[in-house]
C-alpha cells in the first residue's frame, strides 16, 4: 500500500532592529530511501530571495538563505510531498544466533565501522553511575533487548514540553525524569550505546494521525545497528517502532548534527520566532 | 684557547652539562663554526649592543610584530631576534629533511585511511582510542576526498638536538603550523645586520618558499579548474600571525581576504571585488577548522564563511591544509609515529620520537604519577606551549595540582622524559653579553600532489629566560637564522 | 582587488592628506600670529579658536577661556578625540595594516615609522615648546609617504584608489581650511582699520595651503580674498587648488571605471559633472556668497564619497 503524505513547515521570524547579513540553513526535506519516494518540494521566503539547495556536512539535502537586503521580518514554508511505502517493522528475519550476535559487537571491525554511533556526546553523556540503568540480557536478542529499552525510556520518562531545551543534559533529564522527544531519544541512544550497540538520533516528521506524543514540530526518534538485520528505528517517546508514520529526515550522533534550522544573524536586540508543522496524508490507488 | 683573544666570548660561560652545538666534546670550536667565531670575534661588545639596537628598531619599523593581549591593554611586540646565527652542517640536515618529509607523508596517509578504510586501527597497529575519544577526529570529514589526496600540505615539525647528540622530534603541527615568516626576516635581518659573514659561507636560501607553496596549492586544485584563483584566509588583522599571513600573500601574490570578503552561492566559493565576484578556487586558510564555516561548526564564529564546507564537501574549493587532520597531530597520535611510519611506509623512522607515556594507559599512568619530577606533562591537544609542566621545576602542591588534573583526566595528557636540549650561544640584552640558551628548531615541509619540499632553514627557536625549555614565542621565546650549508 | 581592501586603501589616502592639513594649519596659525599685524589676529584665544574650528569641534561660547596646552594637546596627541593627529595617523596605519599585501614595503614601513614616530612623541614637550618640531615633522613625513605612494606602488587600480581618497580629502581640506580663515577674516575686520578684503587672514591662508609663494609668482601682488580664492579653488595648475584635485580625482576614476558608456547614476558621471561646473566658473561668482559656495562644494565632495563606496566597496 501507498500512502501520499503532505508535510507543511512553516517558521516565521522577527527582529526588533534591522538584519543586515542573515544566513539560514534548514535540514528539513525528508530523506529518499527504500520507503521514502520524494515527490515535490515547494520551498518559498517571505523576502523573494533566491533559495539554495544544498548538503550539509553529512551529505543529508540542506536549503540555504541568504537575503542579501536589510529585512525586519522573514517567513519560510516548506511544501513538500512524498509517497510511503507501507513499513510494517516487523517484516525481518529475527536473530537467529543470539550469542553471535552479541559476539559481533564486541569486534573490533565492527567497533572502529560504527564509531560514530558508539561515541559519547555532550548530548549523550551518561554519567558513571547511570550507565547501568538498563543493562542488555543476553539471554535474549539485540532486537528483544532494544524493543525493552523502548519501553522502558518510555516509562521511565514522562513527556512534558517546555522544561527542556535543545541542548539540555542527560543527567538534569534523568534528575527530573521528564522531557521532550529529543530528550526521549538521547537517552535511548545513549544507554543503546552503554550495551555496545550503535544507536543513531533520526530528526523527521511524525504523522499524528494516531494522537502521537510528537507537539506539531519535528520530531526525533532513534535507529539502532543490529547485525545481521541492519538499522531499526525505534522512537521511545511513543514507545513504538518507527513504521508509515515516521517520514525520516536525518540522521546523526546526537540532535547537534541534525538540527532543522542553523542560522547567522547579524543584528542586536530581541527576536522572536515560531516554527510549524503539519503532516497530513491520503492513501494512494 | 683560541677564544682568549676573542671579545664576545670572554665572559662566555659553559655549562658543561648542557650540549653545546659551536663546540666539540673536548671544548675546541666545531670546524663549521671556527670562521663565524673569528668573524664575531674581530667585533666588539659594544657593536654586538648598537647592532642588536638597530635590528629591533627595524623589526619594529618594518611592523613585523605580534600582539600581546593582556587585561589592561594590547601591546604590540616584536619576535625577538638574535643576531648569532645557527649552522647545520649538509649531513645533519639531510636527515632532518628525509626524517620532516617522511613524516609528513606518513601522517598523510594516516589521515586518509583514518576518514576512509580505517585499516590500521582494524588490524591493531594503533587503538580505536586515538580517533574515537579525540576531540578533533571530524566525522564530516568521513569519505571526503580531499583534491589530490593531500591533508597536511604544510607541516610544521619541532625537533630537538639532545645531549646525546641526536636529533628527536616532539611534535608534529599539521593543523596551521606559524613561523615560517620569521624564518625568511631572520635572514634579511642578518643580512642588513652583518652581511660579511655571508661571504664565508656557502649558505642556502630561504626566500623560495612561498613559490613553493603556491606551486603546492596550485596542485591541489579542484577538478575541471584550469587557471585557479588562489587566496589566504586570515582571522583578521588583529591576529597574532597576520604579518605572517600577509607576508605569505604577499610574496605568492595573491589576495589575502577575511571571511567576510567571502561569500558562497550555489556551492561555489566568491571574493567580493570592486568589480563585483570572482570565484576562489583555493584557499590556503590561517583559521582553524571549528571556526571554518559557521553554519556547520561553532555558529557564533564571525571569521568564517557560511556554506563553505559545503562547498568543499562538492570538491569545487581546496582547503589547505584539509580540515580535520588536527586529530593526527594530537600528541597521542604522535607516540604511535614509529608504528605509522612502518604501516604505511615500510620503513624506520629516519628521525626519533621522545618516548611517551600515555596517561590513559593504567600501568603508565602508575608510572607517570610516581616519577612526575622528572617527567614533562602535556595536555594532549593544546597549541603554543600552554598547559605544559615540567616536573623538576614544580614545587610541593603544583605537583599535587597537575597529579589531580591528571587522575581527573588521563586522556588528556601525555608525560615524556625531561630532554636536554642543546644549547647556543645568545646575545642577552639584559647581560650585554653571549649566553647559553636552550634552541630547537621548526621545519617546513610542504606535501602536493607528486611535490615535496623542505625548507631548508626553518626556525630556530630559543627560549630567552635562563634554564627555560619552552620556546614558543607567546612564552617569552626568540629566534635565530638557521643557516643550512650547502653540499661541496 | 577586494571591496573592503579597497575601501581601507581610499581611507588611507584621506587619513594621511588629514593629518598633514591639520598639522600644517596648527602650525601656520600658531606661529604667524605672534608677529601678526592687527591685535585681534595676535590673541591667543583667537587663534585658538580658529585650530577648533577648522578640525570640526568649533567652541560657540565667546566667553569661555581656552587653555592653549588643552587645545594644542587635544589636536595634536590626545586619542580620546577622535579628530587629533594621533588618531588620523593610527587609523592611516590600521587601514594600511589590512592592504599590507598589496602595498610595498617601503610605503609601508614609511606609515609604521610614521606612526610610531607620532605615538613616541612625548606629550609634555609637545605641548610646551614642541608644537614646531611636531607639525614639520608630521607635514614632512606625509611628504614622504606620497613620495612612497608615487614612486614604488605600481600605478594601478590600488594607486587610482588611493589617490582618490588623497585627492577628494585634499580638496575637502583646502574648503575647511578656507572655511575656517574666512570666518577668521570676518572676525578680524574693522579692528583697527582692518578690512576684510585685505585682511592678514588672506596670507595666513595660503601658507596653510602651503602656496603662499606661488601666488604670489602668479598675481606678483599682496593677496587679496579674490585672488586668493581664485587661487585655492579656481586655478587647476595651483597643485592644491580645489579644481586640480577635481582634475586629479576625474583621471583616476577613468582608471577605475573602465565602462565607457554612458552612465549618468556611476561615479564617474557625477565627478565629470562636478569638474565641468568649476571648470570654467569666476571667481567673482563666487565671492558674493562664500559660505553658501562652501557648503555645496562640501556636500559635493562627500557625495562623490558616498557614491563610490556604494560603487566600489560595498560588500
Amino acid at each position: 500500500m501507498l500512502l501520499e503524505y503532505s508535510i507543511i513547515y512553516k517558521a516565521q521570524n522577527h527582529y526588533e532592529n534591522w538584519v543586515d547579513d542573515a544566513h539560514w540553513q534548514f535540514l528539513i526535506i525528508p530523506e529518499q530511501n527504500n520507503s521514502q519516494e520524494f515527490v515535490s518540494i515547494d520551498f518559498t521566503n517571505s523576502l523573494n530571495v533566491p533559495n539554495e539547495f544544498s548538503v550539509n556536512a553529512y551529505g543529508f539535502k540542506t536549503i540555504r538563505v541568504n537575503p542579501k537586503m536589510k529585512f525586519k521580518d522573514i517567513a519560510f514554508e516548506a511544501d513538500f510531498k512524498l509517497i510511503k511505502r507501507e513499513v510494517n517493522p516487523f517484516d525481518f528475519r529475527p536473530e537467529e544466533d543470539i550469542e553471535g550476535s552479541f559476539k559481533k559487537i564486541e569486534e573490533l571491525n565492527f567497533r572502529v565501522d560504527f564509531e560514530p554511533f558508539l561515541r559519547t556526546t555532550p548530548l549523550t553523556f551518561l554519567p558513571q553511575n547511570d550507565k547501568g540503568l538498563f543493562v542488555f540480557d543476553h539471554t535474549q536478542s539485540i532486537f528483544e533487548n532494544l524493543q525493552n529499552l523502548n519501553n522502558w525510556t518510555f516509562k521511565h520518562l514522562y513527556f512534558k514540553t517546555g522544561v527542556t531545551s535543545v541542548d539540555t543534559k542527560l543527567h538534569e533529564i534523568l534528575e527530573n525524569k521528564h522531557g521532550v522527544c529529543q530528550d526521549f531519544t538521547h537517552l535511548f541512544c545513549a544507554l543503546a550505546r552503554a550495551n555496545n550497540v550503535p544507536a543513531r538520533y533520526v530528526s523527521g516528521y511524525l504523522h499524528q494521525g494516531n494522537g502521537y506524543f510528537g507537539d506539531s514540530q519535528m520530531h526525533a526518534w532513534a535507529e539502532a545497528y543490529i547485525p545481521n538485520i541492519g538499522w531499526m528505528g525505534f522512537d521511545p517517546t511513543n514507545n513504538l517502532l518507527a513504521n508509515t508514520n515516521h517520514i525520516k529526515v536525518a540522521h546523526g550522533k546526537d540532535y547537534e548534527d541534525c538540527s532543522p534550522l542553523k542560522g547567522v544573524v547579524h543584528t542586536h536586540g530581541e527576536h522572536e520566532t515560531s516554527h510549524t508543522v503539519q503532516v497530513s496524508s491520503q492513501q494512494q490507488q | 684557547m683560541a677564544h682568549s683573544s676573542n671579545q664576545i666570548f670572554t665572559s662566555y660561560e659553559r655549562n658543561p652539562a648542557l650540549l653545546d652545538e659551536i663546540y666539540e666534546s673536548n671544548g675546541e670550536v666545531k670546524e663549521i663554526y671556527k670562521k663565524l667565531f673569528s668573524l664575531y670575534g674581530e667585533h666588539s661588545i659594544l657593536d654586538y649592543v648598537k647592532l642588536n639596537e638597530k635590528a629591533k628598531s627595524s623589526f619594529f619599523n618594518q611592523g613585523i610584530t605580534f600582539q600581546v593581549y593582556s587585561e589592561k591593554d594590547t601591546q604590540e611586540k616584536i619576535f625577538p631576534f638574535d643576531l648569532f646565527p645557527r649552522i647545520i652542517d649538509p649531513e645533519d640536515w639531510d636527515i632532518i629533511e628525509r626524517g620532516a618529509i617522511q613524516r609528513s607523508k606518513a601522517l598523510n596517509l594516516f589521515l586518509w585511511d583514518v576518514y576512509h578504510d580505517k585499516k590500521i586501527i582494524k588490524q591493531g597497529i594503533v587503538p580505536m582510542d586515538l580517533i574515537s575519544s579525540s576531540i578533533n577526529y571530524m566525522h564530516q570529514m568521513l569519505g571526503v576526498d580531499p583534491p589530490g589526496g593531500i591533508y597536511n600540505h604544510i607541516s610544521g615539525t619541532d625537533i630537538i638536538k639532545h645531549s646525546d647528540g641526536k636529533y628527536y622530534v616532539l611534535e608534529d603541527n599539521i593543523r596551521c603550523p606559524s613561523g615560517v615568516s620569521y624564518v625568511i626576516c631572520n635572514r634579511t635581518a642578518l643580512k642588513r645586520a652583518l652581511f660579511g659573514v655571508f661571504n664565508h659561507y656557502q649558505t642556502c636560501s630561504v626566500t623560495n618558499y612561498a613559490e613553493n607553496l603556491l606551486e603546492l596549492l596550485e596542485s591541489v586544485k579542484p577538478k575541471g579548474v584550469d587557471v585557479p584563483n588562489v587566496v589566504v584566509i586570515t582571522p583578521g588583522m588583529y591576529n597574532s600571525a597576520f604579518y605572517e599571513h600577509s607576508y605569505l600573500a604577499k610574496t605568492m601574490g595573491v589576495e589575502l581576504v577575511e571571511g567576510r570578503d567571502l561569500f558562497v552561492e550555489n556551492d561555489f566559493v566568491y571574493m567580493k571585488t570592486i568589480r563585483g565576484p570572482l570565484k576562489v578556487d583555493i584557499i590556503y586558510r590561517r583559521i582553524d577548522d571549528l571556526f571554518l564555516d559557521p553554519l556547520e561548526f561553532k555558529p557564533d564564529s564571525s571569521i568564517g564563511v557560511p556554506g563553505l564546507f559545503a562547498a568543499y564537501k562538492k570538491g569545487n574549493v581546496t582547503l589547505a591544509n584539509a580540515p580535520g587532520t588536527g586529530v593526527a597531530d594530537d600528541k597521542a597520535v604522535y607516540t604511535y609515529m614509529p608504528e605509522i611510519i612502518k604501516y604505511y611506509l615500510n620503513e624506520e623512522p629516519i628521525l626519533s620520537n621522545v618516548h611517551t607515556y600515555h596517561c590513559s594507559r593504567p600501568d603508565e599512568l602508575k608510572y607517570v604519577l610516581e616519577h612526575i619530577h622528572e617527567l614533562v606533562i602535556k595536555p594532549v591537544d593544546e597549541a603554543g606551549g600552554y598547559g605544559i609542566s615540567i616536573g623538576n621545576r614544580l614545587t610541593k602542591s603544583e605537583i599535587e595540582t597537575v597529579k589531580k588534573q591528571i587522575k581527573e583526566n588521563p586522556r588528556k595528557y601525555v608525560a615524556q622524559p625531561i630532554l636536554s636540549l642543546s644549547v647556543h650561544p645568545t646575545y642577552i640584552d639584559e647581560s650585554e653579553s653571549f649566553e647559553q640558551r636552550h634552541v630547537d628548531l621548526r621545519t617546513f615541509t610542504i606535501l602536493g600532489k607528486d611535490k615535496e619540499f623542505v625548507l631548508k632553514g626553518g626556525l630556530t627557536r630559543v627560549a630567552l629566560k635562563k634554564g627555560n625549555l619552552i620556546v614558543n614565542s607567546s612564552q617569552g621565546g626568540g629566534s635565530k637564522d638557521t643557516w643550512v650549508l650547502k653540499n661541496n | 582587488m577586494l571591496a573592503r581592501v579597497a575601501n581601507n586603501l581610499f581611507w588611507m589616502g584621506r587619513y594621511i592628506e588629514r593629518s598633514e592639513h591639520i598639522a600644517r594649519y596648527l602650525n601656520v596659525n600658531y606661529f604667524s600670529s605672534l608677529d601678526a599685524p592687527n591685535e585681534r589676529s595676535q590673541d591667543r584665544q583667537f587663534v585658538l579658536r580658529s585650530m577648533l574650528f577648522m578640525v570640526g569641534d568649533p567652541v560657540t561660547d565667546e566667553k569661555l577661556f581656552l587653555d592653549e596646552e588643552n587645545v594644542l594637546y587635544k589636536i595634536g596627541l590626545d586619542p580620546g578625540f577622535a579628530f587629533s593627529i594621533i588618531n588620523n595617523v593610527k587609523y592611516a596605519r590600521e587601514n594600511a595594516n589590512s592592504a599590507r599585501d598589496l602595498i610595498s614595503t617601503e610605503l609601508y614601513e614609511a606609515i609604521n615609522k610614521f606612526y610610531h614616530f607620532v605615538l613616541k612623541y612625548p606629550v609634555d614637550a609637545y605641548v610646551k615648546n614642541g608644537l614646531h618640531d611636531f607639525t614639520v615633522n608630521v607635514t614632512e613625513m606625509s611628504a614622504i609617504l606620497r613620495g612612497k605612494i608615487r614612486g614604488t606602488l605600481l600605478h594601478d587600480e590600488v594607486y587610482a584608489i588611493i589617490l582618490m581618497g588623497v585627492n577628494i580629502e585634499r580638496a575637502t581640506q583646502i574648503i575647511r581650511i578656507i572655511n575656517a580663515k574666512y570666518n577668521d577674516a570676518l572676525k578680524a575686520q574693522g579692528s583697527y582699520g582692518h578690512k576684510f578684503g585685505n585682511s592678514f587672514e588672506w596670507t595666513t591662508l595660503l601658507k596653510c595651503a602651503e602656496s603662499y609663494d606661488m601666488m604670489r609668482r602668479f598675481y606678483k601682488k599682496t593677496p587679496s580674498s579674490i585672488t586668493t580664492l581664485e587661487f585655492l579653488i579656481l586655478n587647476p595648475n595651483s597643485p592644491r587648488s580645489v579644481m586640480n584635485s577635481l582634475n586629479q580625482v576625474y583621471k583616476h576614476i577613468r582608471e577605475l571605471d573602465l565602462n565607457r558608456t554612458y552612465d549618468k547614476k556611476s561615479t564617474s558621471f557625477l565627478v565629470g559633472k562636478v569638474r565641468a561646473e568649476y571648470e570654467y566658473k569666476l571667481i567673482e561668482e563666487i565671492e558674493g556668497d562664500i559660505q553658501s559656495f562652501i557648503d555645496s562644494i562640501l556636500d559635493r565632495l562627500s557625495e562623490i564619497s558616498l557614491k563610490m563606496e556604494n560603487e566600489f566597496f560595498h560588500y
